[in-house]
């Protein structure tokens, strides 16, 4: 299996690996040498699973199989089913504005820092294809109308975040952090009433600044819209897309970060957030969920 | 259908709750803004023979919503020993009034004189605010209150920066104003005027606090205090080369306005044969325009971090110096590391100073015989070890060993002066305990 | 004595900020944000030095601004 421990500065130690486009780390609060190596071994089997099975650039996929029907009714897995359920709630929640089926507008718009900004015909073209709610789902089975494709990678991370999670809690770990690609949760407080340091990457007055905040159980997730837009007539078209409009959202914030019981709870407020542009912050205030927002 | 957020957050929460089967056991996220950070440090400063100073350090940082950072400072710092006032060593035993006319100092044949009479105690406050102003720019603004018995600073500072390039790029520029007034024990010396009868016994004979003694005491005198302007804008770059790599180039400029003299130095004025004739307060411009640049490099190599940072300064004074800085930051698996550290200065000097002056030759406007404003070459060598503890909080210690020599500039030495009687080196150790909580 | 700058530093510097692609992806910012990456990663430490060197040398700023400060010159 293809991981690396390391053994901690003060104890502990941790797994490291690639995994969904993102470095991916667990620290363990533990020194017993041979149970971290088992759940390390574990974790990332986990995650290499729920990577391969919900991947839409994997040909093998449930994703790819769901893309690929093309109108016609398909039976789903139950963790599948499970996990469009959640979506289905996340798009009812957010009023539309959080649509796993959007991901088509990628075809047209290019977040590669340039300037190429489609017509307004190409979008009306595929905001046909857009919709989550043209997309039947029951029980066990979803019917997608033929043109139209799911894209699972707004929750597929935190999900894993997650699962990983109930993975070492079953698995007796102790205390430890799970990391993907900026998406955390932790299995539980640390010992002695320490806190993990989690450091929120700032920077200021030519300064590296890195502000700390500390965290001793839950999740956390940071959404961003960090460096890929695109620049045209000194307008910045931020890389996150309004579904309802196939158009970039406007004045969306530089990073949100939210803390939450469950990275994918996080997850999901941190992106709608972000969705939200301006009224990022009023949103936030009003979900009750504990944040930090950078714009 | 729009929920109201308390509804949102629990039906989210039951969507995520049936997701992950009902065993997601899930907390209730605590995450805590850090509180004050403290940082305290206790600094010993002793040179052989010569001034000791003992300065400590606390500072306390709190960030707030927004990434608003307030930073204050105290320093207090208290200094006591000797300084070279300037004077050359002599053969025979010298004399010196004291700066406030309050008594003499004497000193042995053959010794480079050293005026005793320091002793101060500081105390300087530091507050700094830094918050962004919008997505990219930074604003930061502070202001520093410095006090001792005979030496007030009151200065404020402002700067913006703005990132570029993905925030890899920042262009920063700010500047500092500050006013400086001194007010030395029994007033400011007249540029150029002669101490009084250093050299012929004359206090013992009058007595001390006489008329004759004050009235040329007094003589000497302009006023009681005088101040100076400093004004400093700087503009610099910080740019991420890669992921292991940073570095910052920085111009300052620095414009200075009003009394730079010290008024407790004198240079000494010597005839054909070596021999100091009088002594004589010395002079310096009112005006100095200083310019550096200033290169930092930060390297990563795995564990360990590469420090090398270089300044090249030259004013209008004709001071140029260079420094090089170095160090080498090595943790240890435990947590804890070690940082040797080498400095390197070296200055060439300003145009008006003289280790001493000649008789026969005419006192220029401005003369200084102060060794720091002379050609100097300075080396430092230090080590810090730093350690963690289980609690979250740091301690760490730093010993170093600070050279100075002091060049010879070429001015020819009459009679039996030797360079030893005219430059000298100075000698100190900076021993320092900081804890961190 | 004769102070001439270290040119060869400078060339240095700006040979490195010459590269074609400077700069990292946010998230290749874990080693630059570590506290010891920090371009002043000893405030305090600074802080005293600066305050020694002002008062034993004729230069001081560069790094930050060289300010008044005190009589201990």
């Amino acid at each position: 299996m293809d991981f690396n421990l390391e053994v901690l500065k003060g104890g502990g130690w941790k797994c490291c690996f690639s995994a969904m486009a993102s470095p991916c780390e667990v620290i363990f609060d533990s020194t017993d040498q041979e149970l971290v190596n088992k759940l390390s071994h574990d974790l990332v089997t986990e995650t290499k699973r729920i990577e391969t099975k919900f991947s839409r650039y994997l040909p093998n996929s449930v994703v790819t199989q769901i893309n690929q029907a093309a109108g016609e009714p398909i039976n789903i897995d139950d963790e599948t089913s499970k996990l469009l359920q959640f979506a289905n709630q996340c798009f009812e929640l957010s009023n539309g504005l959080f649509d796993i089926t959007s991901g088509v507008l990628r075809k047209v718009w290019h977040f590669d820092g340039g300037d190429r900004i489609p017509s307004n015909k190409d979008i009306e073209k595929l905001m046909a294809l857009i919709g989550w709610s043209k997309a039947q789902l029951y029980g066990d089975n979803l019917c997608l109308p033929k043109g139209m494709e799911i894209d699972l990678g707004g929750i597929g991370k935190e999900y894993a975040v997650d699962r990983v999670v109930q993975l070492l809690r079953q698995g007796q770990s102790g205390p430890a952090l799970v990391n993907f690609g900026g998406d955390l949760a932790t299995t539980s407080s640390r010992h002695n009433g320490k806190h993990w340091s989690v450091g929120i990457d700032l920077k200021g007055l030519g300064e590296n600044v890195t502000r700390v905040i500390e965290f001793s159980q839950g999740a956390i997730t940071t959404s961003g819209d960090a460096n890929r837009y695109l620049l045209k007539d000194g307008i910045r078209y931020s890389h996150i897309l309004n579904p309802k409009t196939g158009w970039p959202v406007q004045n969306a914030a530089r990073s949100i970060t939210v803390a939450a019981p469950t990275c994918i709870e996080a997850g999901i407020v941190s992106t709608i957030a972000m969705l939200q542009g301006k009224a990022a912050e009023e949103f936030l205030k009003t979900s009750g969920f504990q944040h930090w927002i950078f714009r | 259908m729009q929920l109201d957020n308390n509804s949102f957050a629990a039906a989210l929460s039951i969507a995520a709750c049936s997701l992950l089967s009902g065993n997601a056991q899930a907390q209730t996220p605590e995450v805590t803004e850090p509180g004050w950070q403290f940082e305290s440090a206790v600094m010993y400063y002793g040179e052989t023979d010569r001034v000791q100073a003992l300065e400590g350090i606390f500072s306390a940082k709190k960030s707030f919503e927004d990434q608003k950072l307030l930073n204050l400072k105290l320093t207090v710092d208290t200094l006591t020993g000797a300084s070279a006032n300037g004077a050359i060593a002599q053969s025979e035993v010298q004399t010196f009034t004291r700066p406030s006319g309050n008594g003499y100092y004497q000193i042995s044949s053959g010794e480079t004189p050293l005026d005793d009479t320091f002793r101060d105690t500081r105390v300087q406050f530091n507050g700094q605010w830094t918050q962004p102003l919008s997505r990219l720019y930074t604003v930061s603004g502070g202001i520093h209150l410095s006090n001792e018995y005979d030496y007030l600073s009151l200065g404020v500072n402002a700067s913006i920066a703005r990132d570029f390039n993905n925030r890899n790029t920042t262009l920063s520029t700010g500047f500092s104003l500050s006013n400086d007034t001194i007010t030395p024990e029994g007033g400011i010396p007249l540029a150029l005027a002669d101490m009084p009868n250093y050299s012929q016994g004359k206090f013992e004979q009058d007595g001390w606090g006489s008329e004759a003694t004050n009235a040329q005491y007094l003589a000497t005198r302009s006023r009681d205090s005088d101040d100076k302007t400093t004004i400093d804008f700087l503009f610099g770059i910080t740019q991420v080369i890669n992921k292991n790599l940073i570095t910052q180039l920085n111009y300052s400029y620095s414009q200075v306005d009003g009394y730079m003299t010290d008024p407790f130095k004198v240079t000494s004025i010597v005839d054909s044969e070596g021999i100091t004739r009088r002594n004589i307060y010395e002079s310096r411009p009112d005006s100095r325009q200083k310019n550096s640049v200033f290169a930092q490099a930060k390297y990563s190599l795995g564990e360990s971090v590469v420090d090398i940072s270089y300044r090249y300064l030259w004013d209008d004074w004709q001071v140029k110096s260079n420094t090089i800085d170095f160090r080498y930051w090595l943790p240890f698996d435990y947590g804890g590391y070690i940082e040797p550290h080498v400095r390197y200065y070296e200055q060439e000097a300003a145009d008006f100073y003289k280790p001493l002056q000649l008789e026969s030759d005419q006192i220029p406007e401005f003369v200084s015989s102060d060794y720091r404003i002379g050609d100097m070459t300075a080396t430092t060598l230090g080590v810090k070890y730093g350690h963690p503890n289980n609690d979250g909080t740091e301690w760490a210690v730093r010993a170093e060993w600070y050279h100075q020599t002091s060049n010879d500039v070429g001015v020819a030495l009459p009679g039996l002066l030797t360079a030893d009687d005219v430059y000298s080196d100075v000698d100190a150790v900076i021993l320092q305990f900081s804890y961190k909580f | 004595m004769k102070v001439k700058p270290l040119i060869f530093i400078f060339v240095l510097i700006s040979t490195l900020s010459g590269c074609s692609s400077l700069g990292v992806q946010p998230w290749e910012r874990g080693t630059l944000a570590k506290q010891e990456m920090s371009l002043n990663a000893s405030p305090l430490d600074s802080s005293l030095d600066d305050h020694i060197y002002f008062s034993k040398e004729a230069s001081s700023g560069g790094k930050g601004f060289a300010g008044g400060g005190c009589g201990c010159n």
